[in-house]
């Protein structure tokens, strides 16, 4: 019996090899201790993980050993936690001592130990979520707000001082995904502001020791805040009303003034004012059209010029004869003035002060075409028109220098450009008021007994003296030119140019000074302003009886030396200062008349810018055979062309 | 460089007087005035329940300032692995043989004599040790100027700390002041130069350790104040 007693566990340790054999039965794998944690810092609970069991029922113990102490204690309390847990009650919890926790799996074949944990309680602490967490709505001057609310949790003994909990909550809108977190320290309770009216918020509450962990956030409070205007929405609409109206009021501002703004933001792009510049050539995409219509035949100067030639002022004078033809026709005056010009050794040409930008002047066809571009705008006339036509062609292709280039002869003297100006100033300036220029008008002196080679040294000399004497002043510069006889289609033009200021004495100095003095010339013919026509334009007409030179063959006896001005009244008058000195060429019916007309001139000498009329009158008014010849003006009496008359 | 140093310091600067504004309370008062005799008192008199607020708010500013720090050293000095073993050969903290009550249910029953005692003992015996940790820390190579300062800052608040305590034993308990009889559990010096693992653990250890005390002394002053307003309460539990 005791036999088969003692065989029955060697039989059955058979039967377990044997079975081991057959499942594999091993020890245990180690066992983890995953946390430990205590909620109140009084007690705390530590849980493991298993390892593999090996197939066999395994057991755990939890052995653990206090800090500076060898007793070794098993876990008093392996089920108030639950499974693969021990719980530390308060009579076994020490704080701010270390454990040393190790975890011992068991079975049949052997046992396993975990790792030992070193644990503070005081380090492990994690309370509970706060409780009774409520939230409610408050009213404020400023809008509603929310006010939250809790408590601690129930075994955290914060009263007494043991734990210290700090809080934190965190709120969101419905449908929003981020948390606002807020701090709310030690304190249970916390206010919320800037709410959206009507909205759905969601309000949570955490805690944590001041050495411990987070708690879980508490279970979701849900607060829904009643609708209201706030007050901020009511301030940006006040701002958004105000802004609107300013805006508008400055738009309507803008429109009022939406050329001046358009000025200056975009000044007009001024078009070109070439001369010859033809812009429909340029827009049907001939270039070369355009550019062959600019280029100026003759430019640069071929011909050999002298200094002097720069200085030289002219006044041109054209014969009567000569007048019609070239009146009539633009290319003819050219050609005349070419013609004119046909002294070879031209040391008088003048062509540098016709080339320079600043010549005023009008040389045959050239003064005047620059005229008529540059006067454009200011002298609108039909006469202009016609004549500017007329002229144009010519224009186009005579440079200053061919109107100079058919030197009259050296006598001839230019009105200095400086003096008056460059072309664009001039052309703007003068032609506006004082009548500066008559496009339509060219008076040609002729000078016969002009000697050349003096005069126009001289003439040179004083024209530059007399530039700056004149420069800043608007000096009105009678230039006298004089022609050859021998060329009476010489068409010396003269270009009178009237500004409002004038200086006569700087004037008389000029002319006293340069020799130009009218006594020295006696050949020399003076032109008379003889009436200013409706463009304000200032009529010039040959003064001096002598210089009835229909026959081309006058002689001047100067009688009457207009050249001088006197100044500009205040009605816009070029004032000429007759000097006379009666000589008198014997040409009794012609200076009769001439006569006549120095009389009528002289009394009717102011030209004005009244309506030509007046001083058409005049001649009639004073004597009647001026009238006849007024009609034909110039051409009749005295044998000067006045172009204005023919425009007529 | 310079200025950047220099801007550091103003940051931390700026950062102690975040944490330490509390302490610009105590600081404005003595809390030790020397009362001759037959004079009268210059002092300004505090309330006992001010002045344990005050003392409160050391403790708690203490703690921190030594979380911190232990924190830093770790980050800076301990090697991973050994981050989390309090235990190490046999290392025990300088206070363990201090008679302080280590669990709940013992504080409870202990007076408010012995919890301010125990105070006391606790702060006395760290005075030491930390200004000789100011030496090994100066020490480190690369110690950072934050550590240092806090470890120093500490120290100093330790004093006051325990002045404030002496003269809280006072107005509490009428006694006269306990001449610091604890210190003689102070430091083992060493001599020799320890190696640089060791020296870093030691004084990690020293860290923990002061950090653990800084709590207890939090604590039982919390205790001891919950004692003094409502008896009933927080006697019970």
């Amino acid at each position: 019996m005791r036999r088969a007693v003692g065989s029955v566990p060697l039989l059955l340790m058979l039967f377990f090899i044997g079975h081991a054999k057959e499942t594999r039965y091993s020890p245990p794998g180690k066992p983890k201790l995953t946390s430990c944690r205590s909620p109140e810092k009084e007690t705390f609970t530590c849980w493991w993980e298993p390892g593999s069991d090996g197939g066999l029922p395994t057991t755990y113990a939890l052995y653990y050993r206090k800090e500076n102490s060898d007793a070794v204690y098993e876990c008093p309390d392996y089920h108030t936690a639950g499974e693969n847990s021990c719980f530390f009650n308060k009579n076994d919890t020490s704080i701010w001592v270390n454990y040393n926790i190790t975890v011992v799996a068991t079975n049949a074949l052997g046992s396993n130990f975990s790792d030992p944990v070193d644990v503070d309680v005081v380090y492990i602490v994690q309370p509970h979520t706060p409780e009774n967490v409520t939230v409610t709505v408050m009213e404020d001057k400023d809008g509603p707000f929310l006010r939250v609310s809790w408590e601690p949790p129930r075994k955290a003994d914060t009263r007494s001082g043991w734990i210290t909990l700090i809080y934190e909550l965190r709120v969101k809108l419905e449908g929003e995904e981020e948390w606002e977190e807020h701090r709310a320290g030690q304190q249970k309770m916390f206010n919320i502001f800037s709410l959206r009216s009507g909205g759905m918020y969601l309000v949570q509450v955490r805690c944590k020791p001041d050495h411990g962990f987070w708690s879980e956030w508490s279970s979701t409070t849900y607060i829904k805040v009643p609708d209201y205007f706030p007050r901020e929405t009511s301030v940006w609409i006040l701002i958004a009303v105000f802004s609107a109206f300013i805006f508008f009021i400055l738009t309507w501002i803008l429109n009022l003034k939406s050329n001046s703004v358009k000025h200056c933001l975009l000044p007009p792009v001024p078009g070109p004012k070439i001369k010859g510049f033809d812009k429909q050539l340029l827009k049907n995409g001939r270039s070369e059209e355009v550019f062959s219509a600019l280029v100026v035949p003759g430019f640069p100067p071929t011909t050999s010029s002298d200094c002097e030639d720069l200085l030289v002022e002219y006044l041109e004078v054209y014969t009567p004869e000569e007048q019609e033809l070239i009146l009539e026709e633009g290319k003819d005056l050219q050609e005349g003035c070419l013609k004119s010009k046909g002294s070879p050794s031209d040391s008088d040409s003048g062509r540098g002060s016709c080339d320079s930008h600043t010549l005023l002047m009008e040389k045959c066809g050239e003064g005047e075409g620059k005229e008529e571009k540059h006067q454009e705008r200011a002298q609108k006339g039909k006469r202009q028109q016609k004549h500017q036509t007329g002229w144009e062609e010519g224009d186009v292709s005579h440079t200053r220098e061919d109107v100079l280039s058919p030197d009259m002869s050296e006598g001839r003297v230019k009105t200095w450009p400086s003096v008056f100006s460059p072309l664009p100033q001039y052309s703007s300036r003068p032609l506006d008021h004082q009548g500066s220029l008559e496009t339509a008008r060219q008076l040609c002196l002729s000078d016969s007994l002009f000697p050349p080679p003096s005069t126009s040294s001289h003439l040179s000399y004083n024209a530059k003296e007399g530039l700056a004497l004149g420069s800043g002043q608007q000096e009105f510069y009678l230039g006298k030119k004089q022609t050859h006889p021998s060329n009476p289609q010489s068409q010396p033009r003269w270009h009178l140019q009237a500004h409002s200021d004038f200086n006569i004495s700087s004037m008389d100095r000029k002319q006293a000074a340069s020799g130009l003095q009218l006594p020295g010339f006696r050949s020399t013919e003076y032109v008379e302003v003889q009436r200013v026509n409706q463009e304000d334009m200032v009529i010039l007409q040959p003064l001096f009886s002598s210089s009835c030179q229909r026959d081309g063959h006058l002689q001047i006896g100067q009688g009457e030396d207009y050249s001088k001005v006197k100044g500009v009244d205040s009605g816009n008058m070029l004032l000429l200062q007759r000097e006379v000195e009666v000589k008198r060429e014997e040409e009794d019916g012609d200076r009769y008349s001439c006569d006549i007309q120095d009389r009528v001139t002289e009394s009717c000498y102011t030209t004005s810018t009244a309506a030509s009329s007046q001083v058409t009158g005049k001649p009639t008014s004073c004597a009647g055979t001026a009238m006849p010849v007024q009609e034909e003006m110039v051409l009749a009496a005295n044998g000067y062309v006045d172009a204005a008359t023919m425009l007529l | 460089m310079h200025i950047y140093k220099k801007i550091k310091k103003l940051l931390q600067g700026g950062v102690w007087a975040l944490l330490l504004w509390p302490c610009l309370l105590t600081v404005s008062h003595p809390l030790d005035c020397k009362e001759e005799q037959g004079s009268i008192s210059r002092c300004p008199t505090i309330s006992q329940e001010k002045l344990l607020d005050r003392v409160i708010q050391h403790a708690e500013v203490i703690y921190r300032v030594s979380e911190e720090s232990c924190t830093l050293f770790e980050e800076m000095f301990v090697p991973f692995p050994m981050r989390l073993q309090r235990n190490q050969a046999g290392y025990t903290c300088i206070t363990k043989a201090l008679p302080i009550p280590s669990s709940k249910s013992e504080i409870q029953q202990i007076s408010d004599t012995w919890l301010l005692h125990s105070v006391l003992m606790l702060v006395q015996s760290w005075i030491e040790p930390l200004v000789y940790l100011q030496t090994t820390l100066d020490r480190y190579d690369d110690a950072p100027d934050l550590l240092l300062n806090k470890t120093k800052w500490v120290s100093e608040k330790l004093v006051s700390l325990e002045q404030g305590v002496v003269v809280l034993m006072k107005k509490m308990l009428d006694e006269g002041m306990l001449t610091t009889a604890y210190n003689e559990h102070g430091l083992v010096q060493y001599d020799v130069q320890p190696e640089m693992l060791e020296s870093v653990l030691r004084d990690y250890m020293l860290l923990s350790c002061f950090k653990k005390d800084a709590h207890k002394m939090e604590t039982f002053l919390k205790l001891l104040k919950c004692r003094q307003t409502d008896k009933y309460n927080c006697a019970l539990y």
